[in-house]
């Protein structure tokens, strides 16, 4: 394992610029995700790393060796793919042997036997290494190719999207077991996500991505709780961030400047028949069983906030909203410090 | 009432509005009847020009019928494939066939598949030179027939020129055709030349097949090019390599035209495929009924090797 780092990177495909200017520090032992919309230059930046792109501009250091102009295969890399990209006509085992069997690294046989059967028991299809790779359903495979990475001890495990193409209760079973996994190993890892529930749960770090530029670095919490810009608050939480027009809320104390108002659903208070806060009318009510998403009309603006289950509220309802410790924003979806 | 309005699913909407007599005419036509209707000129097609004559074949091989005689068809049970298994002069033409297939066939895919690895590598103007390659292939048979006894011309032929321009023997000091070491691997040559494009088409269908991130996952897990060619390329692109060679095989099985332009079987018999054995004794000897016998022979040789083929192949794909 070892320190990464990307300085002032570039790369052009035609007239698009994929990355621009991107510099990234990823310390040993990091789980560093990058966090973005799809084509926001999220895969192109971990496939910089990779060696699998070449730079227009800037230099990829790993391990404080400059691997800019290096093949992949000199980087001490390990990549899964977004799709299964597995060797099909090659059982499980031999498909997680695979890398170990490199001439530039080759282990003895029973060195390879071990650590393949430790991995396969880290991701539990140790049951499946006779079958072919081709025999596996879609988790199976996707195990199989992650299993592929971890067998190795590379200096960076680079991951661009694994857990997309499984269902719902696999992707959280095995976000779980990534990040156990990642743990246990201490590697270091840089994950691309367009899933904020997967960078939230398993980064240490999550860099939010944009148009080929970092728009923000920090931690899950600080990048929930402080975002830099609009944009990277409306790209965490689950029902998103409620804008609304600085003018709307004139009783607030704003910074000057404050153009819009940012609240999430959990920061909103919600009382009936209340004098303070804003007045609002209840449109509809989701009944998520733990909670309750309570949408709320704002002179034309919709809220959701979140309320208790047993807040007995209904359709109709004149309420009132109160807002604790919302964020600001000013003309330019810049975040203004009180 | 607008359609909207009436109940029902638009199937139903549709059969309502059938006048009742063609209505009363089509309900009589099942699905099944329907599926047959249109598949009837077809079958019968097939019945006329296929299957009949295969019958008719079948039939005539069991008789010593000549059909440049008028003579009535006398049947003689199955004396005439006694004739032809007892007769060695088949069995070297036989074998001759094999020589000639076994030949071309590990020269095409050889050839195919490197040329198909060469133009995958999408070069600058690679399109150009796909097309350039399947030329042959667009040829006729008896245009590349003339066109290469012509090469093969000892005194003004390029390609004796050519072969004398590098080794220095004298271009007419041997012959392609008329030699009896050499006229084998003309044929050889020649439908090697003619049909490389066709192996080389399908494998190029094959690579292309094989997905861009797998040769990247191995290029990350530091295998080399070699083995990148015998862990990822070949094992992907064998299913379309053996479904290449099957063609060929019953291609060059069966070659007639090329091998009756160039040498016509000789010199001797060195060349003399069963194709041209057949049709030796069809139209030059009228033995309707031997050669018919001969023709049942090389049906259920080619029938049965390709079967057994067909099911290795199937084999092959499921891995």
């Amino acid at each position: 394992m070892a320190d990464v780092s990307l300085a002032a990177v570039t790369k052009r495909f035609g007239d698009t610029v994929a990355v621009d200017d991107l510099s990234l520090d990823i310390a040993d032992g990091a789980f560093m995700t990058l966090l973005g919309p799809t084509g926001a230059g999220k895969t192109t930046a971990l496939r910089l790393v990779a060696g699998l792109e070449k730079p227009d501009g800037g230099r990829i250091v790993i391990g404080r060796r400059d691997v800019t102009s290096l093949p992949p295969a000199a980087r001490d890399v390990a990549f899964v793919f977004q799709q299964y990209s597995l060797y099909p006509h090659l059982s499980v085992f031999d498909n997680l042997a695979f890398p170990l069997r490199a001439p530039a690294r080759r282990l003895p046989e029973n060195e390879i036997k071990a650590r393949v059967s430790e991995v396969a028991a880290l991701l539990r299809i140790d049951s499946k290494l006779g079958n072919r790779a081709t025999k596996l359903s879609g988790g199976e495979m996707q195990r199989v190719a992650i299993g592929r990475a971890l067998v190795r001890r590379p200096a960076i495990y680079l991951m661009d999207e694994p857990l997309s193409s499984l269902d719902a209760k696999l992707r959280a079973d095995l976000r779980l077991e990534l990040k156990r996994i990642q743990a246990e190993l201490g590697a270091t890892l840089l994950y691309v996500t367009h899933d904020q529930v997967e960078a939230m749960t398993m980064a240490t770090t999550i860099g939010v991505i944009d148009a080929g530029r970092i728009v923000q670095i920090g931690s899950p919490r600080e990048i929930y709780e402080r975002p830099a810009s609009l944009y990277v608050a409306a790209r965490l939480g689950q029902p998103s961030i409620n804008i609304v027009p600085r003018h709307l809320l004139p009783d607030i104390p704003a910074p000057s400047g404050a153009e819009t108002i940012g609240a999430r659903a959990e920061t909103l208070r919600v009382q009936r028949n209340s004098g303070e806060g804003a007045r609002g009318r209840v449109t509809w009510i989701e009944h998520l069983g733990d909670q309750n998403h309570l949408h709320i009309e704002l002179d034309r603006h919709e809220l959701v906030a979140l309320v208790n289950p047993d807040a007995d509220f209904a359709v109709g309802d004149q309420v009132g909203v109160g807002f604790v410790n919302p964020l600001f924003f000013d003309r330019n979806g810049v975040r203004l410090v009180r | 009432m607008t359609a909207a309005d009436e109940p029902g699913t638009l199937v139903e909407r549709i059969a309502a509005q059938t006048p009742p007599h063609v209505a009363a005419r089509v309900r009589g036509l099942s699905d099944r009847s329907i599926a047959w209707l249109f598949i009837a000129p077809t079958i019968l097609l097939l019945l006329a020009i296929n299957i009949f004559p295969l019958v008719w074949a079948i039939r005539l091989s069991f008789t010593s019928f000549m059909s440049n005689m008028p003579m009535p068809m006398r049947f003689n049970g199955i004396d005439n494939y006694i004739d032809i298994l007892a007769d060695e002069d088949v069995w070297q033409h036989f074998q001759a066939t094999a020589h000639f297939v076994v030949s071309t066939i590990a020269l095409q895919v050889v050839i195919g598949l490197g040329l198909a690895l060469l133009i995958n590598r999408q070069f600058r103007g690679h399109s150009f030179w796909t097309t350039v390659i399947l030329l042959p292939m667009m040829l006729s048979p008896a245009v590349v027939g003339n066109f290469w006894t012509l090469l093969f011309q000892p005194q003004i032929g390029p390609f004796n020129y050519l072969i004398s321009f590098f080794t220095g023997a004298p271009p007419s000091s041997f012959t392609m055709i008329g030699d009896v070491r050499l006229a084998p691997w003309t044929i050889v040559l020649v439908n090697t030349w003619m049909w490389t494009p066709y192996v080389m088409l399908i494998c190029l269908a094959g690579l292309r097949s094989i997905p861009d991130y797998i040769y990247e996952a191995a290029e990350v897990d530091r295998a080399s090019p070699w083995r990148q060619f015998w862990a990822i390329t070949l094992p992907m692109v064998l299913p379309f390599l053996m479904l290449a060679v099957l063609f060929q095989a019953i291609q060059a099985f069966e070659m007639f035209d090329l091998v009756n332009l160039l040498t016509s079987g000789g010199p001797g018999s060195v060349t003399e495929l069963v194709s041209i054995t057949l049709k030796r004794s069809a139209f030059e000897k009228w033995e309707t009924g031997y050669s018919s016998a001969l023709a049942v022979i090389l049906f259920v040789t080619v029938f049965g090797a390709a079967n057994i083929y067909v099911k290795a192949l199937n084999r092959v794909k499921q891995r």
